[in-house]
């Protein structure tokens, strides 16, 4: 039997757009309006802080001591995240306990509440003249106006993310690969160390990553409590502000311009660390990039 | 090291799945074929053997030492869970260390690369797991449960996903294990014919309650259930309801006759070409395929489906279909099923 003679080749027609140019057309029609959205704003503050007003934010002492006081305290906000926040998240995933949905529920709060709100219950709690403010100051951890405060509320806003996303991270790994472990000999504690933590770690390092993105953009809660910062702990510098707050004075005190270069030069920083990130993990130096990662 | 087993009214509860009571007995060399359909218990034996899931009744001695609340990693044994719990973020080489650094011992290089060798993993000692073949994996995963020396050996499904050749492989492979190392093993499996090669006795689970423990012998003399016929390779099984629910017929009504309360297994009938002595029946040829076993014939009667195998070789030309053919039954190849519960009246 001879084939019959094809004039043209087979396709399913009404199926070819799903597949098609217009799909990606579709696809990018929407993701670039998205990217539009994030750029439109960044392009207008670029053009209202010139080059050499970014240039001379970045000499400014004062600028600089407002941007080491931000990544200081964010800092220690993602060390806070590493030693509380993932062991939580590990406890919520592998374990059932009563009380689980509350202590679920307790853990998303801080993202969906204001932050004012935050800032005011914790000023309420640490403003002189209270039991906890005076422990506080005996103790040497004085929180009102200081970069404690500014770590706790920093802290309060931002863990929240890594204990999600190590909860989320934890949960994916494949319990027969545990329970094999703990038959080859691991107890819960190896386990852990061996197998649990490296293969969640690339999602728990996501986690972080948001952590101190939301630590560093964070200013509700820190007008309140630590709107200036008051040398303390391991900040020894002059009275300052974090970023957020600063910008957020230079605007009230109708310095557009200053705020506009002072945004525009933190936005580079945060943007280079990301790309950094980012690359790096292209790159594959980054110790989270394991095995079951490759393509 | 190889060890005495003995499993006694073991009984665990998984939420609202309650398995048991089971019993086993295995001494070295012993290796256990655990049968049964999805979710009659199987992988929950398993899991409490090896200590994930708590014992609600009954007791596991390992040489008479009740290792029933031991841990996991107490209990020496070679689990290998469905999907062979491979470490995705370790390389092959690292995998099969990791018993070794975990009990820190000094032997941990030497003893890997000899399984590395005896495995033949050298080559893919540096590979990640995701990027080993089936065959591979399993290798890596039974080279890794003989690092730390089990007491006995715990493999959920280790023929799943294998091609023929792998399963051969591993078959020979576990065989080894058990002549020359004489390592006692419980394995669940689907494949009858490595369940045979390996076990020589056999425990089938139903709705977590055991169907049927016995030799591979007492297995083939009488299947217990459907699932067993045709795990077994009966060519013809018959459940109760089928068989009730058809137009009335001689073969129909003769079947019957000779069903368990469960229904009735028989191997291929005999084609007859003359008259003889055994039950026979008219039946349309509806299908007509060769195998590596024969000529495999599907004929219609009394609206059922008799399948009849012709051994091989098998020559043109094949039956035309709807053509009439005579078959016949020996009765005493033909088992009822469900004629018994348990083990206490069967193999």
């Amino acid at each position: 039997m001879s084939p019959e003679p094809v004039d043209s080749p087979p396709t399913a027609p009404h199926r070819r757009w799903r597949t098609g140019p217009l799909w990606l057309a579709l696809q990018l029609t929407l993701s670039g309006t998205l990217l539009l959205l994030f750029v439109v704003p960044i392009v207008a503050l670029f053009t209202y802080a010139p080059a050499k007003d970014i240039l001379s934010a970045a000499r400014n002492v004062v600028v600089q001591e407002t941007i080491w006081l931000t990544f200081l305290a964010s800092g220690v906000a993602v060390l806070a995240a590493i030693v509380f926040g993932i062991p939580l998240g590990y406890l919520l995933a592998r374990r059932a306990f009563p009380g689980k949905a509350v202590v679920e529920s307790l853990v998303a709060l801080p993202v969906v509440v204001p932050h004012l709100l935050v800032g005011l219950g914790l000023f309420f709690l640490v403003i002189p003249g209270t039991p906890v403010y005076r422990f506080t100051q005996e103790i040497g951890f004085p929180v009102y106006d200081t970069i404690w405060g500014v770590v706790l509320v920093m802290a309060f806003v931002s863990v929240p993310y890594t204990v999600l996303a190590s909860e989320l991270s934890f949960r994916a790994v494949d319990g027969r690969v545990l329970e094999a472990a703990r038959s080859l000999g691991a107890g819960n504690a190896e386990v852990f160390l061996n197998v649990s933590f490296p293969i969640a770690l690339r999602g728990i390092v996501a986690g972080l990553l948001l952590t101190w993105a939301r630590a560093v953009s964070e200013i509700g809660g820190l007008l309140v409590i630590a709107s200036f910062v008051y040398p303390a702990g391991p900040y020894s510098g002059p009275v300052t502000s974090t970023v957020s707050v600063y910008i957020y004075q230079l605007f009230q005190g109708g310095n557009l311009t200053d705020a506009a270069a002072v945004s525009s030069l933190f936005l580079l920083i945060a943007f280079a660390l990301f790309l950094g990130v980012r690359l790096g993990e292209r790159s594959g130096w980054v110790p989270w990039r394991g095995g079951q990662l490759e393509p | 090291m190889s060890h005495q087993w003995t499993v006694e009214g073991l009984e665990t509860q998984l939420d609202r799945f309650h398995l048991g009571p089971v019993d086993l007995r295995l001494a070295p060399g012993n290796a256990i074929a655990v049968l049964g359909m999805s979710g009659a218990g199987k992988t929950t034996l398993l899991r409490t053997l090896a200590g994930f899931l708590k014992l609600k009744r009954g007791r596991i001695l390992r040489d008479g030492v009740d290792i029933s609340r031991w841990l996991p990693e107490e209990r020496d044994l070679g689990y290998v869970p469905q999907g062979l719990g491979l470490m995705p973020h370790r390389t092959v080489l690292r995998n099969v260390r990791f018993p070794l650094e975990i009990r820190g011992r000094a032997d941990t290089n030497r003893r890997t690369q000899e399984l590395l060798d005896q495995f033949r993993l050298g080559e893919l000692a540096d590979r990640y797991p995701s990027r080993l073949s089936g065959g591979e994996q399993q290798r890596v995963a039974i080279a890794r449960a003989l690092a730390a020396d089990p007491g006995l050996i715990v493999w959920d499904e280790p023929w799943q996903g294998l091609d023929v050749l792998a399963r051969y492989e591993l078959g020979l492979v576990l065989h080894e294990l058990r002549e020359t190392q004489r390592i006692p093993m419980v394995i669940v499996t689907h494949d009858p014919s490595l369940a045979f090669s390996i076990a020589d006795s056999f425990l089938v689970l139903s709705a977590g309650r055991v169907r049927e423990q016995c030799d591979a012998l007492a297995l083939l003399r009488s299947p217990v259930d459907a699932f067993v016929a045709r795990f077994l390779g009966f060519e013809n099984v018959f459940e109760r309801p089928a068989l009730e629910s058809g137009p009335p017929g001689s073969f129909r009504t003769w079947l019957l006759e000779h069903s368990g309360p469960e229904g009735v297994a028989f191997p291929s009938p005999t084609l007859l070409s003359g008259p003889g002595t055994l039950p026979a029946w008219e039946g349309k040829v509806r299908s007509a395929r060769p195998s590596p076993h024969g000529l495999v014939i599907e004929a219609v009667a009394d609206n059922l489906v008799v399948t009849l195998r012709l051994p091989p070789p098998v020559s043109p030309p094949l039956p035309a279909l709807g053509t009439g053919l005579r078959f016949g039954l020996d009765p005493s190849t033909v088992h009822p099923l469900g004629t018994r519960f348990g083990w206490e009246g069967g193999c």
